[in-house]
């Protein structure tokens, strides 16, 4: 960090005085920036406006304002009678290129991503072209920062101004933020974003470390311990801990994530958003960060014909009709909002967005302070920025009328308290349609019309030849030839005498004659004033359009969560129900019970057993009477993928404990809600298996709906972590390029080595932990390593693997290492070769979790056998049945049936394969998993015996409150029919405009496409040729 | 005259023999075919589901040379020819099926999907039409046997890859070669109809899964392998595909007015569909693939069963004018679009029916999981298409719509006695499959997966129990 630079940061220099720069070349200009602006009305800040003002500022400040004051001696005075001056608007977000740090260089962060201390100062700043755009706009300041990485560079405030000899950004606040974003990296690493959330982790992780090892060090130098080594990411990071975090979301899910990390590192936090954050605007108010808004809305989806209307779905439809209300719903929800021209494709549609934005009531002081007060708050720069209050920098603009309506023309943008001219008061042209009267006996009437310097001359019903035509706005003159004015061009020339006239001459051939021309108006257009004729033909269009716009503007309804055909508007409530008289299959010590009761209360079961036993309490309850249905507990998926945003693999390194599914819980995934249609109420969501050891695994319910994603986790469930044996992590199938290991035995000494290394640090921590506080003020904190802390926390029995895996010698393997490091094994995946060792699987693990009878698709299940699970439980194994599919999930419970059919398993236990058994897999077993008296009440109801194909799930609760009947599904799908008749037909009146659609759901469709393809992720790619 | 239950009994002691000689868990099929049956075979007192006229309870069935000579209700009184030796086998409370028909596979043609060494369903151009599936079909694939067991004894097995992947031939699953297991080598011609990748799945049917997967949009190549521009390459694509047919309607022309016309295997391939003995099996599953597929194959007059018809619904009328038959392949199948009804491919054989569309239901599954083929007519039964009509969509549909309906699909005097005996109805999980006849010949319905599970109980018989 150089010393310059650490100056800039503490003193929020602005570096205007001309004195600091380069001696003059030649007599210097005088410094005369004194300026009384006199007659407008000035928006000195959002709420306070001041009619008829004048406005001073000098030495480029703000210096006074108040109402019909004279302007002081020696101000140059400018007349802004009729104008409006706004307080100069405030860019939060302007991606600038800077150049990587060399990354051999001695002090650059190993990772390459990692690029903290990268200055947008030291590069080339904002470009020419966006200065001027920005402040054609009304922009006077604008945040700069580096585009590129996880940790990408600070962000500067620099003054939109034209850099004069010596000054080239002018700096109002050198370090304004740090840059961040959760972006990934094809076929590197992080290359999904769970990786690029745990590299952020520990990054801030370090951070802290080379913060207190810092501290230790300043207090004695001789400290004993690790030294972190040079660094100049960790220590920008490290330093500068009160700059936010500012987080480049490319959705809105993205933004509760980023503010999750954020808060664990006690930062913080801004988010850049994408426009899409009203598909869960209250979430991101509960999470209090403030959100840099784009007012970049979707196109209109292709809907021409029927084929691609198949094409769009709802929740598309649904996002392009509701884009534009992004603004309104974040505002109503308290949402701290700044706006951001970022992510237009052409900044120069800012102001029409902006107002479309605007068109949902919107109050004009919340949206002024969205464009300056916040801002310069978000930015730290308050004290300079956002205001007209005497002191602040004077940026300010000069706005013929309503900044907010795109029409209003700015006149002029003051930064620093130098004028820029953006747009000058149009001199009334020649252009419109004249009648010229040429002064010939008898009168020759001319029509002309001037368009542009261009002349167009009739004559009766003829059309005579315009040569040499040059217009100004004060003379016209042309050659014109034509019967009535006699042989050869008649030259004509006339100068205005009033707005409205011209007078002059033409020679003819015949002789000079006085010609006089007169404006043909169309009747009406006087009143209009102030608008030239060439804007005048457009605007009967535009009032149209705006009508139509208004018609067609969505009313401001809530929104269903997640937006798209099966949200729901609000969370079901837990009820207090006695379903009467069906089969309860409890999965529990009584067995199955033909005519049973199921009281639940509260979220919990009341009561479970015979519907004799029924307690008296029960009877305030409501009744359903289930005569003639199965009630189960609720169907848990031991190995599931689904809802995990943007990659199931982080593929990009060998060892990846560090990464966590619960950082990327996707909660928009409509595969939940088929899942509860097929009786889920909990699923383990597993890292897919491209590492031996992959990320940490996480349990969530179905709590379908649920505004925040981390609603849906599984709270007091055991943490797991997703191991793979075999093919998979060898790359045997593709995919290997390259990495360690390659065989089976690599897999085995990779483990191992970890499991050492994980051993060592548990023991380097605890040992720095022990240590008395004086010792321990003298010793440098061992760093905090999350992927060792993950694997010390197996073998402190802290977390459960659950290993992918399938031949016999592998499962072995890991037993065996099990053993040897003192620790038990989750579970066994897929383990289809698990019948050939259960005798260890049944000594070293909580159970196996198999597909029922899924075989065949690589060379390492060519063994597997349908009755895998049945000889497992046999011998003495705790066995599950699992999907890892979206589409199985559904069918848990006949896969649980071939249990039955293969093996001779009991109906009652087999049912316990999808019930209890994956309940106790994932340590849930204390709270689901059974029908029994004080256990949650997450339980699906069935039309017939529920291991047998001809059961129908009729309906699904999870805590107690009903998520899914087929009932309800009956009235969504009316409601989707109207819902996408109404929003087609308007699609196809918009245009169709082609090939565009809402951009963030072409993204979700594109990972959704990404998980199908990408290997080892999945039952439905396993072994994809 | 009735002394069955000793047979049956003796024939297990055999198999069961047979299995301890065996060597273990190896990568082939080691069971022996079913051996030639020269006596007469009775099923006596049988629940017997003719498929096509009704259920016949206390029915006789009795076949001779593979051929069903009598299926006959309580009533009627069977009468063999005089010296006639018979089997006579007693099948009181049990059921005769048909055997059910996989219709659309690629059992016998991928031992091991990720092992390309054993896959033989795609051939190197994207138009193969003189590849036939018989001739790859491998007759002592592991995976036969373990079909055969849940009673799945006929499957289609269809070539993939490219747009013209070569001909379907139905297979029975018993024999000693596959010359022996052919019933018929020329089903059809496999037309996968070139298509957009799907919009929501991003998985075109036709798209050739080629080099490691794993890079993002690696398999949005299409088969014209232009993934810049989808839709002019799917336009180009269609182009050849009809160029090949028109040349090959020249070339038999041609060679009908000069026998010197020099050889074109493609041309000759495409024969039979050209002259209408043989129907094009077009995969489609879009509504614009299904309208555009159809009306090519109107174009050149090709009969046509469409193979997949996810979004046949939203085309009935069309289906019904043409009155093309499908095969849908896989009722467990999630909905194409977010927005569809979760039991979208439930519900569309029951939809289906009730609009007189002819169908049958295949499992969509590639080779190793054709034994779940009843339970995908299960849930469509379930969800609202009548049972009969769900065993129909398995055995009769089947065969008519595969073009074997004078041999197989239904029990019915002078079709090949091709049958199951069950202790319940097919569709239910629990059913047992006690006994198999493939073309008259009783196959072993033991399997790979059978004799490992008993290899193994046996380990742990020889342990000690556990604490």
């Amino acid at each position: 960090m150089s010393s310059a630079r650490a100056l800039f940061a503490s003193t929020l220099v602005v570096s205007l005085a001309l004195s600091q720069g380069p001696p003059s070349n030649g007599p210097a200009a005088a410094d005369l920036r004194y300026h009384a602006l006199r007659g407008a009305a000035v928006v000195v800040k959002p709420g306070q406006r001041i009619e008829n003002a004048t406005l001073v500022i000098k030495d480029g400040r703000v210096v006074s304002c108040s109402a019909g004051a004279a302007p002081p001696d020696g101000a140059r005075v400018h007349d802004c009678t009729g104008l409006t001056i706004y307080p100069g608007l405030i860019e939060p977000f302007l991606a600038i290129d800077v150049p990587a740090p060399d990354a051999d260089a001695p002090n650059v962060h190993w990772h390459p991503s990692v690029l903290s201390q990268r200055d947008p100062l030291a590069a080339d700043g904002a470009s020419k072209q966006d200065r001027e755009l920005l402040r054609s706009l009304g922009f006077c300041a604008a945040a700069i920062a580096p585009i590129g990485g996880n940790f990408k560079g600070t962000g500067a405030v620099v003054l939109l101004d034209e850099p004069t000899t010596g000054h080239k950004a002018q700096v109002v606040r050198a370090e304004s933020y740090h840059l961040c974003s959760l972006s990934m990296r094809f076929g590197s690493h992080p290359s999904s974003e769970m990786g690029a959330i745990s590299l952020v982790r520990q990054v801030l992780a370090d951070a802290n470390w080379f913060a207190s090892s810092e501290a230790v060090l300043t207090a004695d130098r001789s400290a004993s311990g690790q030294r972190p080594s040079a660094n100049a990411a960790l220590a920008m990071l490290s330093s500068r801990r009160t700059l936010p975090l500012m987080f480049d979301c490319d959705d809105e899910l993205q933004i509760l994530r980023a503010a999750r990390i954020a808060a664990e590192f006690d930062r913080p936090m801004v988010a850049i958003g994408s426009g899409m954050e009203f598909r869960r605007a209250q979430a991101i108010a509960l999470a209090k960060v403030p959100v840099i808004v784009p007012v970049h809305f979707p196109e209109a989806p292709d809907v021409a014909t029927i084929g691609k209307q198949q094409r769009v779905s709802l929740r598309q439809l649904q996002t392009w009709e509701q884009a534009p209300t992004n603004l309104r719903r974040l505002l109503d929800e308290g949402v701290k909002v700044a706006l951001t021209t970022a992510r237009l494709q052409d900044k120069k549609d800012f102001r029409t967005n902006l107002a479309d934005a605007l068109a949902f009531d919107i109050d004009r002081d919340q949206a002024l302070a969205a464009l300056t007060t916040t801002p310069a708050e978000i930015l730290g720069c308050a004290q300079d920025l956002g205001t007209l209050e005497n002191g602040r920098i004077a940026n300010l603009v000069v706005v013929d009328g309503d900044l907010f309506d795109p029409k209003a023309r700015i006149d002029a943008v003051f930064v620093a308290g130098n004028r820029h001219e953006i747009e000058a008061k149009k001199a009334k042209g020649l252009d419109g349609t004249w009648t010229l009267t040429v002064q010939l006996d008898p009168k020759v009437e001319v029509a002309l019309a001037i368009d542009n310097g261009a002349i167009k001359a009739t004559i009766g019903d003829r059309n005579p030849k315009v040569t040499n035509a040059a217009v100004t706005n004060e003379r016209v003159e042309f050659a014109i030839t034509d019967e009535a004015l006699g042989t050869g061009a008649t030259w004509v020339r006339a100068r205005t005498s009033t707005d409205a006239s011209l007078t002059g001459t033409a020679h003819a051939a015949t002789g000079t004659y006085a010609a006089a021309a007169v404006r043909s108006k169309p009747a009406g257009d006087e009143q209009k004033g102030g608008k030239s004729d060439k804007d005048a033909p457009e605007e009967p269009t535009e009032t149209g359009e705006k009508k139509d716009d208004a018609a067609d503007r969505p009313v401001i309804a809530p929104l269903a969560t997640p937006l798209g055909g099966y949200g729901v508007l609000a969370q079901p409530p837990a009820r207090d129900v006695v379903l009467q008289n069906a089969t309860l299959w409890t999965s529990g010590e009584q067995g199955t019970i033909p005519l049973g009761a199921l009281w639940v209360k509260a979220g919990r079961i009341a009561y479970a057993g015979p519907r004799e036993g029924l307690p008296p309490d029960a009877s305030k309850a409501e009744t359903i009477d289930a005569t003639g249905k199965h009630i189960t507990p609720g169907v848990i998926d031991c190995h599931s993928h689904t809802g995990i945003s943007r990659g199931v693999n982080e593929g990009g390194e060998a060892v990846t404990a560090e990464v966590r599914v619960q950082d990327v819980v996707d909660p928009d995934d409509v595969n939940w809600y088929r899942q509860l249609a097929g009786g889920v109420t909990a699923v383990n969501q597993l890292h897919g298996s491209a590492n031996a050891i992959g990320g940490q695994s996480n349990t969530v319910k179905l709590r379908w709906g649920s505004s925040h994603p981390d609603a849906m986790w599984f709270h007091g469930s055991v943490p797991g972590i997703k191991f793979a044996l075999g093919e998979n992590p060898r790359g045997a199938n593709g995919g290997g390029n390259g990495r360690y290991p390659s065989t089976r035995m690599g897999v085995e000494a990779l483990i191992r080595d970890r499991f050492l290394v994980a051993q060592d640090y548990a023991r380097r921590v605890a040992s720095y932990e022990a240590l008395p506080p004086r010792d321990r003020a003298r010793t440098l904190p061992p760093r905090r390593d999350l992927e060792l802390e993950a694997i010390a926390e197996i073998l402190a029995g802290k977390r459960r693997v659950h290993c992918h895996s399938y031949r016999q010698d592998e499962i072995f393997m890991l037993c065996a290492m099990a053993k040897e490091f003192g620790f038990r094994i989750g579970t066994f995946q897929h383990v289809l070769e698990g019948y050939k060792v259960a005798e260890a699987i049944r000594e070293q693990a909580i159970g196996a979790s198999a597909f029922s009878d899924w075989w065949g698709y690589k060379f390492e299940v060519y063994d597997a056998i349908p009755d895998n699970g049945a000889i497992l439980r046999e011998v003495g194994v705790c066995v599950s049945f699992n999907s890892d599919s979206n589409e199985h999930a559904r069918r848990l419970n006949t896969e649980a049936g071939k249990a039955v059919k293969y093996g001779g398993v009991p109906p009652a236990e087999a049912l316990k394969f999808v019930t209890i058994n994956p309940a106790i897999q994932l340590g849930i077993d204390a709270q689901v998993g059974s029908l029994e008296r004080g256990k949650d009440a997450d339980f699906a109801i069935w039309s017939d015996d529920p291991l047998s194909y001809a059961a129908v799930c009729e309906s699904t609760w999870v805590d107690g409150a009903e998520r899914f009947s087929l009932a309800r599904d009956r009235e969504l799908r009316a409601t989707i029919k109207i819902d996408r008749e109404r929003l087609l037909r308007k699609a196809l009146a918009a245009g169709g405009k082609k090939g565009k659609t809402a951009k963030n759901d072409e993204r979700d469709a594109y990972w959704a496409a990404e998980d199908l393809t990408a290997s080892y992720c999945c039952r439905d790619c396993e072994g994809v040729r | 005259m009735n002394a069955p239950c000793t047979t049956v009994v003796t024939l297990v002691a055999i198999l069961a023999a047979t299995a301890t000689l065996a060597p273990r868990a190896s990568a082939q099929d080691l069971l022996p075919k079913g051996a030639p049956e020269a006596r007469a075979v009775v099923l006596q007192n049988a629940i017997v589901h003719t498929m096509d006229r009704g259920t016949l309870i206390g029915g006789t069935v009795w076949f001779q040379d593979g051929i069903l000579r009598a299926v006959l209700s309580p009533g009627e009184k069977l009468k063999l020819p005089d010296g006639t030796e018979a089997l006579w086998i007693d099948a009181t409370q049990k059921h005769i099926y048909p055997g059910l028909i996989a219709a659309h596979s690629q059992l016998g043609l991928i031992e091991v999907g990720a092992v390309r060494q054993t896959v033989d369903t795609d051939e190197l151009n994207d138009q193969s039409p003189e590849a036939i599936a018989r001739t790859a079909f491998n007759p002592d694939s592991a995976a036969i046997p373990v079909t055969r067991t849940n009673g799945v004894l006929v499957a289609c097995v269809f070539p993939i890859g490219g747009e013209l992947p070569g001909r379907a031939s139905v297979m029975q699953l018993d024999g000693w070669t596959n010359a022996d297991m052919t019933v018929l080598g020329e089903a059809g011609v496999v037309v996968d109809w070139p298509a957009l990748p799907d919009p929501i799945s991003r998985r075109g049917r036709n798209l050739r899964r080629q080099g490691p997967p794993g890079l993002p949009g690696a398999a949005l190549v299409t088969a014209a392998g232009d993934d810049r521009d989808p839709e002019a390459a799917v336009k180009k694509e269609r182009q050849r595909l009809d160029e090949t047919f028109a040349r090959a309607k020249n070339w038999h022309e041609q060679k009908a007015s000069d026998a010197n016309t020099p050889p074109d295997l493609q041309a000759q391939a495409l024969g039979a569909a050209l002259r209408g003995e043989r129907p094009v099996f077009v995969l489609a599953d879009d509504l614009e693939e299904i309208e555009s597929a159809l009306s090519w194959t109107q174009s050149r007059s090709l009969r046509t069963v469409l193979v997949g018809g996810r979004d046949a619904l939203l085309c009935i009328e069309l289906l019904r004018e043409r009155d093309v038959p499908v095969i849908l392949t896989g009722v467990h199948k999630l909905p194409a679009r977010d927005d569809g009804d979760y039991d979208t491919a439930f519900a569309l054989p029951a939809q289906l029916a009730a609009h007189g569309i002819r169908f049958c239901i295949a499992t969509g599954e590639e080779f190793a999981h054709e034994r779940n083929l009843p339970y995908h007519a299960a849930t469509a039964a379930a969800f609202g298409l009548d049972r009969e009509r769900a065993m129909a969509a398995i055995t009769r549909d089947a065969a008519d719509i595969l073009g074997v309906g004078d041999k197989l699909g239904t029990l019915t005097v002078g079709k090949q006695a091709t049958l199951l005996v069950t202790d319940g109805n097919p569709l239910d999980l629990t059913t047992k499959v006690e006994r198999a006849w493939i073309g008259g010949r009783e196959v072993d319905l033991r399997n790979k997966q059978t004799e490992l599970a008993k290899k193994y109980r046996q380990k742990y018989a020889q342990l000690p129990p556990a604490k």
